[in-house]
């Protein structure tokens, strides 16, 4: 493979032509000795962002700040985790499917450069729209794996969709048979590294309460803080009906 | 030629990109409270003297008949109100409900009623942008506008509302507490929310209703809100719905208020009678032709902020008064 090295665009240039699924890319990093890390790099960037992204449920069982680095870090390790399962369904799958075996380094970079969109998985925490990103994010993920694939590995683009489909639904399955233990190491670890059972699921924020008994009222008093500000705004001099103070409802 | 028109196309991905950063970034402020991660206090500005209204009424004054609690739109940055007509509108409304206790030093875009020009880090910063909002130009002002818009975005968030939501009911009850309401007798609430505070009013009955005997009714002035379980909680939602707001195509962002999706809460409150839609002729969201607009009419007739006054001062005292019909 040293043998007649392609120029390799930086870093910043491989995602943005990962995120723009340039069919170029997937060869040009298959074919150079940094290839696998910058697919490793992106795989590592979206574990963060997807970790972040998902970090509400943290917070909704009051996980403190210290802990909330700790259990991040635990599911950036698990989404790394994630990835070379996936890698390895995809390369096993794709075997068998096209009756002849892909090369591992191969498929490790092309499904690493097919993570590139999940990077913007932290901007699922948009409020209002985070479910519409989510969206956008999911279908363009899809498209990504089956573009690499097709371009990538050279698989026929019918070969690319079964691939990725079955691949889909091995994971599934494997996570409700053998999977389920690593699921639960995975989540005692979680348990562990933030230091609070997570009991509170995301679909239960609707059931949260803060004050259980419904006379917590009689606190308020103690929690009440004074702070002084300066006014707003002088006393109105006139009643200037132009000033541009009043567009500001 | 190409490279150019995509250069030119950087300057709004960039201004986009940044947004969504800073919206992504918005709700740890209320995640964060909910962790505990900024203490449990609620903070009220003891400069606020709202107008020439005493704190605590007389003691030898009859006890309220009602609190009424204004919601300012998005425009705020603090309890105190930057607006004339703003002020204009609630010394109107006092005078004519004596009985009421109207209340709006209140900053419903804040967790814990921290006035933006009081927080820790970024007080500097809002200071700067609320002497451009003032002084001009305005541009600058329309970062406090932006912020609080994204707080009126959590607030209607299925993962966050019932956060924000109970946090604002908090600062609501305090509020109110500290003008002597108790919540063990059932004198009547009600929220007046105007533009994206009707949301926060809305949001913010499922947790009220739980904590007090009081009946509660939203008033939503020209409110921009989303299909909410508080519309349900309430006892009555009234929507004053201005034929000129323009705003309200907001409400095309929100499913639950697209009137084919039969079983969201707005829906079921409109068909069960719970709300109510109160046409306002002629009226814009805001400005001299808006909800609180002094101008007389052309053909001499009240100016729209005496018409509101009087629909919203006719809906208290119905509701106040007992056997007494709706207004229509």
């Amino acid at each position: 493979m040293d043998m007649a090295q392609p120029e390799l665009p930086g870093f910043l240039e491989t995602l943005r032509l990962a995120l723009r699924l340039e069919p170029s890319i997937y060869y040009l990093l298959q074919h150079h000795r940094l290839g696998l890390a910058y697919a490793a790099l992106i795989v590592l960037l979206a574990g963060v962002s997807e970790s972040l992204g998902q970090s509400v449920v943290l917070f909704l069982n009051r996980v403190r700040p210290r802990r909330f680095v700790l259990a991040l870090s635990i599911t950036t390790v698990s989404h790394i985790v994630g990835y070379f399962l996936w890698t390895l369904t995809i390369w096993l799958v794709g075997s068998w499917l096209t009756q002849q075996a892909q090369p591992w380094h191969a498929v490790a970079v092309v499904v690493g450069l097919a993570y590139a969109p999940q990077i913007f998985a932290f901007f699922e925490l948009t409020p209002y729209l985070g479910n519409l990103i989510w969206g956008v994010l999911s279908l363009w993920s899809m498209i990504a794996i089956v573009v690499a694939l097709h371009f990538g590995l050279g698989m026929a683009t019918w070969q690319a969709l079964l691939v990725s489909s079955l691949g889909w639904i091995v994971m599934q399955a494997l996570r409700r048979t053998v999977g389920r233990p690593i699921l639960h190491l995975r989540a005692a670890l979680q348990r562990r590294a933030a230091g609070v059972p997570l009991t509170v699921k995301k679909q239960d924020v609707a059931a949260l309460r803060r004050h259980p008994v419904r006379d917590w009222y009689k606190q308020l008093e103690a929690r009440r803080r004074s702070v002084r500000l300066s006014p707003v705004r002088k006393p109105p001099p006139s009643h200037n009906e132009q000033s541009h103070v009043h567009r500001v409802e | 030629m190409f490279t150019a028109w995509n250069d030119l196309l950087l300057l709004p991905l960039a201004a986009i990109i940044i947004f969504l950063f800073w919206a992504a970034l918005t709700p740890f402020e209320t995640l964060g409270w909910w962790a505990g991660w900024f203490g449990d206090s609620i903070y009220h500005d003891a400069t606020s003297t709202e107008g020439s209204i005493p704190l605590h009424p007389p003691t030898h004054a009859a006890p309220a008949r009602a609190y009424v609690l204004f919601l300012s739109g998005i425009g705020r940055v603090s309890g105190q109100t930057l607006s004339y007509r703003e002020q204009g509108f609630l010394d109107r409304l006092r005078q004519r409900l004596p009985g009421a206790v109207v209340i709006d030093n209140i900053f419903p875009y804040s967790v814990n009623n921290l006035a933006l020009t009081g927080q820790p880090i970024f007080a500097r910063l809002w200071q700067w942008a609320l002497q451009r909002k003032l002084e001009g130009p305005a541009l600058a002002g329309y970062l406090i506008n932006t912020r609080n818009m994204l707080q009126v975005a959590i607030a209607a968030d299925k993962r966050y509302g019932p956060i924000y939501n109970q946090a604002m009911a908090e600062v609501m009850l305090d509020t109110i507490m500290r003008y002597d309401f108790d919540p063990e007798r059932p004198v009547p609430i009600f929220l007046i929310g105007y533009s994206g505070a009707g949301q926060i009013a809305i949001g913010a009955v499922t947790y009220l209703r739980e904590w007090t005997n009081s009946p509660i009714y939203v008033i939503s002035l020209g409110g921009i809100f989303s299909s909410d379980p508080g519309l349900l909680a309430a006892d009555h939602v009234y929507h004053l719905w201005g034929t000129k707001d323009k705003a309200q195509i907001w409400r095309l962002l929100m499913p639950g208020r697209w009137s084919w999706l039969a079983t969201s809460e707005w829906n079921r409150a409109l068909r069960q009678g719970r709300a109510t839609i109160i046409r306002m002729e002629g009226m814009g969201h805001t400005g001299r032709g808006g909800y609180l607009g002094r101008h007389p009419a052309p053909d001499g007739g009240p100016s729209h902020i005496e018409r509101t006054v009087e629909t919203i001062a006719a809906i208290i005292e119905q509701a106040t008064t007992p056997n007494a019909t709706p207004p229509t």
